[in-house]
């Protein structure tokens, strides 16, 4: 599903964010990313969205060389992979159901189709009774099941989460990591980056550890190395 | 698919001019200064078109004949004044009909027609009335006409027309170039007010386009509202100088006919009469070159 072949990331002047990277993902696999701060992790999620070029190798996501993507590709591209962060980027003035339906608005998506979708990915993430309420009066696990929400509406086969836990406390971020779960559970590939020692060691999936920009070890029942 | 993304578009467009109210304010009364600084460059042109017109109009070569002048020696002469080139056209005024002319121009002058009462008999001559081709080759044909030796030649009489029409060309072209560097700098104005609007409206939905990215909006929807707005701003500016101009033409008619008494001229006319190919022209162009400007702040600002 997703296949990095020697990716190299050198940002100005010289840094290396990304070096060598090799890397293959199959389909439906829950992988979590770690390591330490300024390792590269995020950088590897911007590189699968075409928000970063790359210097040097190849990525393919599905059978699609994304390496030199065009520019007029990239929406394209985002509508299959959907990505959550930290601060959940989501729309002050708007209410969770808007939050929502912005995303699919703005692709071109029918009146109709984003009435029966937006209930349909909120219900996914259990808000269904706090569809009218705005982003401030909501709690911050809430306001990132609304950004998984949104990830969802194009049925993207991947997520991506960078470190989505980490505004939330213990009991929120368990929440968000069951319910991505569930959702690979019905088949997305979850790529997560993370910082939460007691998260990767309870997951019991697959861990990449980066360290430098390299990968330093890959573990198929993996714990948090560093 | 694509009919809804274009209302989409305008709909933000919109909704984005009513959230920064002042500055669309501010943007369309730029505007509306720049397209009223080129129409008054229109009106200059028209109005000193028209004077220059209406002066060539009554430029004309009077050869006033003896009373006693046969009819076939007058029609020798007309001949050959006729067949001088510089010459558009040549009338024969008869001695009547210089006499009905003369009633019909004076007849609201009752002092006048008495005064023709009672002399009794009608002073005046028949005339030849040349008009030249060209006001420019008018000293030409002075020269020509003042070369015919013919007995039957009372009088000859020339209006000097080029000091005036020099005169008047020269106030205009010097109105003219004012107007231009007004205009010049208004557009110049405009093009950096619809640039800052644009990317102020950019700047204040930061967060909305990074989403938009993020979740695979077209790199096309996300420019058009601001395209769409730099085009509602020309549409605003055009209505209001419009609604502006109109009226300020009509102030400024009764002026011109004074100026231009005996030549029919409305300038408020010609603005009407002309409606569709001035405003058309003006927001064509007015749309192209405030597209430009924000086409270069939304490639400018819209990365994010
Ligand atoms: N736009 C940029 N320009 C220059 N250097 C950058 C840029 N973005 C990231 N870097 C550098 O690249 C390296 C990797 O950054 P990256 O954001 O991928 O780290 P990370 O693993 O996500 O860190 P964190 O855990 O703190 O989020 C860092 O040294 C960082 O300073
Ligand atoms: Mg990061």
């Amino acid at each position: 599903m997703i296949r990095f072949i020697n990716v190299t990331k050198i940002y100005h002047p010289d840094v290396r964010a990304l070096n060598k990277i090799n890397l293959h993902i199959k389909p439906g696999e829950f992988v979590s990313v770690v390591g330490q701060s300024g390792t590269g992790k995020t950088t590897l999620i911007k590189s699968l969205i075409g928000e970063e070029r790359i210097d040097e190798g190849k990525i393919v996501v599905g059978d699609w060389d994304i390496t030199d993507i065009r520019k007029n590709e990239i929406p394209v591209l985002r509508r299959q992979i959907g990505v959550i962060f930290q601060d959940f980027k989501l729309l002050p003035k708007k209410t969770l159901r808007e939050n929502v339906a912005f995303a699919l608005q703005v692709c071109g998506q029918t009146r109709q189709k984003i009435r029966s979708i937006v209930p349909q990915v909120l219900k996914i993430v259990g808000l269904e009774g706090k569809m009218d309420r705005y982003p401030s009066e909501v709690s911050g696990g809430e306001q990132q099941r609304t950004a998984i929400a949104r990830a969802l509406v194009h049925r993207p086969k991947i997520l991506l989460a960078d470190e989505p836990t980490g505004n939330l406390d213990s009991i929120n971020a368990e929440e968000i990591i069951e319910m991505l779960l569930r959702i690979n559970k019905f088949g997305t590939t979850v790529v997560l980056v993370t910082h939460n020692r007691e998260i990767v060691n309870r997951l019991k999936r697959r861990v990449i550890t980066i360290e430098n920009g390299r990968i330093v070890s890959d573990q198929a029942v993996g714990k948090y190395l560093l | 698919m694509i009919i809804l993304s274009v209302l989409r578009a305008v709909k933000f467009s919109l909704q984005d001019l009513v959230r920064n109210f002042w500055l669309s304010i501010v943007t369309v009364v730029i505007l509306v200064l720049a397209l009223f600084s080129v129409n008054t460059l229109i009106t200059i042109k028209v109005i000193s078109q028209s004077a220059v017109d209406s002066i060539k109009e009554k430029v004309d070569i009077n050869v006033y004949l003896k009373n006693e002048a046969a009819e076939p020696e007058i029609m020798a002469l007309k001949a050959q004044i006729s067949n001088i080139n510089q010459v558009k056209s040549i009338d024969y005024v008869s001695k009547q009909q210089a006499l009905d002319d003369f009633r019909d121009k004076h007849k609201n002058d009752p002092d006048v027609l008495e005064a023709l009462r009672q002399l009794n008999k009608n002073p005046l001559s028949p005339t030849l009335v040349i008009k030249p081709k060209q006001v420019e080759n008018y000293d030409d044909l002075i020269t020509s006409i003042n070369r015919i030796q013919n007995d039957i030649i009372e009088s000859r009489n020339f209006d000097n027309p080029k000091q005036m029409l020099g005169k008047i060309n020269g106030i205009a072209a010097k109105v003219n170039e004012a107007g231009m560097f007004v205009s010049f700098i208004f557009i110049l104005i405009t093009v950096l007010v619809v640039y800052n609007s644009i990317r102020v409206a950019i700047y204040t939905h930061q967060r909305e386009i990074k989403i938009m990215r993020l979740v695979g909006a077209s790199n096309w929807f996300i420019r058009a509202p601001y395209l769409f707005s730099s085009v509602i701003y020309t549409l605003l500016g055009l209505a209001v100088t419009a609604l502006v101009f109109y009226p300020f033409l009509t102030l400024l008619q009764p002026y011109l006919e004074t100026f231009f008494a005996g030549y029919s001229f409305n300038i408020v006319n010609y603005f009407k009469e002309n409606f569709w190919r001035i405003f058309l022209l003006e927001f064509f162009s007015a749309a192209a070159i405030n597209i430009f400007a924000s086409w270069i702040a939304v490639r400018k600002y819209s990365r994010v």
